[in-house]
């Protein structure tokens, strides 16, 4: 009954446009979880009883204004009350029902449900007002998987994020925390730790105590929203004059310690990881080096144009588009087998030109007799030859001058003089066959 | 010979050409050598030209100044080099050439041919099997190329495909059967670029259906053969009849519905799941059909094919192979509706008997082809139906056990345009009936007596008779000894291809003669033949024109034997099937040579 009608308030939430539907399901969820403990809280904190118990109409108003306004700790205490006051109201229904042992007539009940999902709903409402505040105060302790997605819209959160100047407490690293290789550090060994969850990790090794789930939870988890830190909080980069200096005119923050490092190393370092296939792309930061290694040499469709592409499709695309460009053919594909075999037809010609009169043949040179496993190496050795491959040197292979053709002439005319019997058919003729 | 001076004043040069064209080839060889004169217009008439040795191509070239068809396929040594020294020569007219399994040429001599060859318009480089992408490149340079036959260029990709899109937009013609590299990518350039494409094979390539949406997108398409292409299902055919205005013919591995193409001519779709209720359906909204393949569709029957034969009365080829349903009724009811049929089709249709054939024999005049490969049902007396058709140009018997030499006597005297002939396994005749074909069917090119177990030495002897006879399957005879082969090779000198697999008691004076006398011989089986080592080589060394040679388990070639003769003949080879220990035993000069000139080796 509960769960299904946080989800019609949550509908509600989402009319109002507040912030993101996935972020709101997360804290949905979680108030559900703490819905009791939450409770007992309110009811503590009965101090201001306002007039706002004026229905949901009026508390879906007050929202609206919530997102325009800034963060007021009074106007959330009043939310609260009135949110303890509700809980009272429902908590009244609630033993009315059990007095009576579940034992209502259905018009009765129905009156029940119905205020009971009145009173629910304004109640979440109520509760969403405290949302934004949540929100906020969720970014600044934000967890490392989030602060990675964050990392990666850095560029755009400049868009996205327009916060007043006033409305966020700036930090600025020093150039060597920035640099620094470890953020967090085991206070027993000392040992550094890029994340805090590694370190927990770690901590596990030093003792039991370090091993229970409170122990090993996420920092965050522990605080209260909205309890101690009010303001978010932004980075500001240490290099002076850049944009992201909060000196700079156009100061744009950065949102995370992870933005801020990236952004120093990528802007303001050298570039000193460079890659290993292609050896001209350099990066400063060994993530984005490992991305370009992932890509670098697969571009290998390139156009005559000059631009490559790491996909056949997009090269073809290119080339539907655009007149007079095609597809260039890489010269290591082809090449070598034309090449190879003239190559070799000129090597057995070197090696055969010695003993051309007397036929001698190696047989069973069972080494060399598996030449079509063996050729792919030969190929290989001979790509430094075809590149100087020229019409001028290739007339030097022709396979014209290979002692066998001579071999073979000599051979026929041998056995043709031999037996003293001349071919009726001329068949050897130039024009062979007539076909007109 | 006097020659009058009067024979061009009264036959003007023009009159004399028109003359000559209306000789057939080998009336044309007997006619330049009649006089100068005759000479002249042989020269000037001469359009095409198949050569054998490339090193004549100068020569022949200024001799025939009107040559505008070259066809190199059979040239054995054709290569780069080859060509770079035709080059100096100077440019040629040639618009056609035909360099199929030219596999010795590689992307320099091509593209150097391709640049020669001012205004090449057709070229021919199927079963080229090393050409790939810079082969493609090379052609490319020809850029007024219209037609383009690429089938079986194993390594060419669609980066290869593109550049000739690219370079030549005029397509009109391609086809990449077997090019097994293409893909969606290449097609869909190629139907992009090139709007003017009549004719498109992509037969066997790994193409989907987006394919099938780019093919369906071309104006002009008439011809789509697409046979065995797995990728592409009714999804695909959708888009064929949503578009293709033009499409006349198309050859398909399946079918579901083809509605919409209402004009088709031609359709092949062997081997699909053809039903006879889908069939009826073609064959009503397809009604000007003259082609129709339903080879292995296990579904069609009578029903179909009679529904058919009723629909699309303008046939003029049907398949029926392996449509085992189909009776004689079915059969009738073509013949009878269908007058015009000229090719028939109906390998192993076993229910087919002398009372469909009579039909054949009463209705189609105008048949040319008839298939009746393993239909064990057809006799002798069926023979003497068939035999009506007179005009029967083709006719397969093979595995027909039930003829005998009286079946032949009416083919003999009755079919005596037949130019091919397939008795493959047909035991029931013997050296008569051999006889018989010899004496009556004169212009014979293709015949096939493999395993004909009754023939002797007097039958074969008897084809010495078939003076055009290029291609003969003498496989398995077991009676024939060299005193048949030699009467063989001396009668039939424009033997191309020779099989003599099993003819085991053949000796060595029969190979002689073959060395001999056959010297047009360009494929020969000698698998289980007892030639020695000296006749192998004799016949490798003399036939000159040897491109294709079957060399396996011959029990009296020593290894060295086999060097030599392959040493003999190896620049010219293109084929070869080897024993394949030899693959250890052979020098590997011999081998590496043999593959630097592309010649494949199958060793078995």
């Amino acid at each position: 009954m509960r769960t299904k009608n946080m989800e019609t308030g949550e509908d509600d939430l989402c009319k109002n446009n507040w912030g993101s539907a996935s972020i709101l399901d997360y804290e949905m969820a979680r108030e559900d979880e703490e819905e009791e403990p939450n409770l007992h809280v309110f009811k503590a904190s009965s101090s201001c009883q306002d007039n706002n118990n004026n229905g949901g109409q009026a508390s879906v108003d007050f929202l609206q204004g919530v997102k325009a306004q800034a963060w007021d700790p009074r106007t959330m205490l009043c939310n609260l009350s009135f949110m303890e006051h509700k809980i009272h109201e429902l908590q009244g229904l609630v033993h009315l029902i059990l007095g009576r042992n579940g034992q209502l007539q259905d018009e009765q009940r129905q009156l029940v449900t119905a205020d009971l999902t009145s009173i629910i709903i304004q109640l979440i409402s109520t509760a969403g007002s405290l949302l934004p505040s949540v929100k906020h105060h969720n970014m600044s302790t934000t967890a490392p998987g989030s602060a990675f997605h964050e990392m990666k819209n850095e560029d755009d959160a400049e868009e996205g994020e327009n916060l007043p100047p006033g409305s966020y407490e700036i930090k600025q690293l020093e150039k060597e925390e920035i640099l620094a290789p470890h953020t967090n550090f085991c206070t027993i060994c000392g040992k550094g730790f890029k994340r805090d969850a590694n370190l927990r990790m770690h901590m596990r090794g030093h003792g039991d105590e370090y091993k229970t789930p409170a122990a090993l939870a996420k920092p965050t988890k522990e605080t209260v929203p909205g309890s101690e830190q009010m303001l978010v909080k932004r980075y500001s980069c240490p290099f002076p004059g850049c944009k992201r200096n909060k000196d700079h005119k156009k100061f744009q923050p950065l949102k995370t310690i992870l933005c801020v490092k990236n952004h120093y190393k990528r802007t303001h370092c050298d570039k000193s990881f460079t890659c290993s296939r292609c050896h001209t792309k350099k990066f400063s930061v060994i993530a984005d080096l490992k991305t370009h290694e992932k890509h670098c040499g697969k571009n290998k469709w390139l156009c005559s144009c000059g631009t490559t592409f790491s996909r056949k499709d997009k090269l073809f695309g290119h080339i539907a588009l655009f007149q007079g460009h095609t597809p260039a053919i890489p010269l290591e594909e082809t090449k070598p087998s034309a090449a190879a075999s003239s190559q070799r037809g000129s090597s057995g010609c070197g090696n055969n030109n010695n003993n051309a009169g007397m036929v001698s043949f190696n047989l069973g040179s069972a080494t060399n007799a598996n030449q079509e496993t063996s050729q792919p190496c030969f190929m290989d050795g001979k790509i430094s030859f075809e590149e100087s491959f020229s019409p001028l040197s290739s007339d030097t292979c022709n396979f014209g001058g290979f002692p066998r053709s001579i071999f073979d002439d000599s051979f026929q005319m041998l056995i043709s003089s031999a037996c003293g019997c001349s071919p009726i058919n001329g068949g050897d003729g130039s024009v062979s066959d007539t076909s007109v | 010979m006097p020659l009058s001076p009067s024979i061009l004043s009264v036959l003007s040069e023009d009159l004399l050409v028109r003359v000559y064209g209306f000789l057939d080839p080998p009336c044309r060889k007997k006619w330049r050598l009649v006089s100068k004169e005759f000479h002249r217009v042989d020269s000037l008439s001469r359009t095409s030209i198949r050569i054998l040795r490339v090193e004549f191509l100068p020569a022949l070239l200024s001799n025939y100044p009107h040559l505008s068809s070259l066809d190199l396929s059979v040239c054995p040594k054709l290569d780069d080099d080859a060509v770079l020294r035709l080059a100096s020569y100077g440019a040629v007219s040639i618009k056609s050439l035909n360099l199929s399994r030219a596999t010795a040429l590689r992307a320099r001599g091509l593209e150097t041919l391709a640049r020669l060859c001012r205004g090449l318009e057709r070229v021919d480089v199927s079963h080229c099997w090393g050409f790939g992408d810079r082969e493609a490149a090379a052609l490319s340079v020809a850029a007024g190329l219209r037609e383009v036959r690429m089938d079986k260029c194993l390594s060419l990709s669609d980066v290869g495909l593109a550049r000739i899109v690219l370079g030549c937009s005029n397509l009109s013609k391609i086809s990449l059967k077997w090019c097994m590299e293409i893909s969606d990518l290449g097609i869909d350039l190629l139907c992009k670029k090139c709007k003017d494409l009549k004719s498109l094979d992509v037969s066997y390539l790994k193409i989907t259906n987006e394919s099938i949406r780019s093919i369906a997108l071309l104006p002009k398409l008439e011809v789509l053969e697409m046979v065995n292409c797995p990728l592409v299902d009714d999804d695909g055919l959708q888009y064929l009849e949503n578009g293709c205005p033009s499409l006349q013919e198309v050859s398909l591995s399946f079918l579901h519905n083809i509605k919409a193409l209402k004009h088709l001519k031609t359709l092949w779709i062997d081997g699909a799941r053809v039903s006879d209720s889908s069939l009826l359906t073609l064959s009503s909204s397809c009604r000007s059909l003259t082609d129709i393949g339903v080879s292995k569709c296990v579904g069609v029957t009578d029903i179909g094919v009679v529904g058919l034969a009723r629909n699309c009365i303008n046939l003029k080829t049907l398949n029926l192979a392996c449509c085992g349903f189909v009776t004689d009724a079915a059969i009738s009811a073509v013949a009878q509706s269908c007058r015009n049929l000229e090719t028939l089709k109906l390998e192993s249709c076993h229910m087919i008997t002398e009372k469909g054939l009579q039909s054949l024999g009463c209705y189609s005049k105008h048949l040319q082809e008839l298939d009746l490969t393993d239909c064990y049902g057809v006799n002798d007396r069926g023979l003497e139906y068939i035999s009506k058709c007179s005009n029967l140009l083709r006719l397969k018997l093979g595995l027909c056990t039930n003829i005998s030499d009286k079946g032949m006597f009416h083919i003999g005297s009755k079919c005596s345009k037949l130019l091919e002939l397939d008795l493959y396994r047909c035991g029931g005749f013997g050296d008569d009936g051999l006889a018989a074909i010899s004496r009556g069917c004169k212009s014979l090119n293709r015949l096939i007596i493999s395993y004909c177990g009754e023939l002797t030495d007097t039958g074969v002897e008897q084809i010495r008779q078939l003076e055009h006879l290029s291609h003969l399957e003498l496989r398995g005879l077991k009676n024939i000894t060299g005193a048949g082969l030699a009467a063989v090779a001396c009668g039939c000198k424009k033997l191309d291809y020779l099989d003599l697999k099993k003819c085991e008691n053949i000796d060595d004076s029969g190979f002689w003669a073959l060395a001999y006398f056959a010297r047009n011989l360009r494929q020969i089986n000698l698998c289980y033949c007892s030639v020695s080592d000296t006749a192998l080589c004799m016949l490798m060394s003399n036939l000159s024109r040897v491109q294709d040679v079957d060399l396996v388990n011959l029990n009296r070639v020593t290894v060295e034997g086999s060097e030599f003769a392959l040493r003999a003949c190896c620049n010219r080879l293109k084929k070869l099937k080897l024993f394949a220990p030899l693959r250890f035993l052979l020098s590997s000069e011999l081998l590496e040579m043999l593959h630097a000139r592309g010649c494949r080796i199958r060793w078995d």
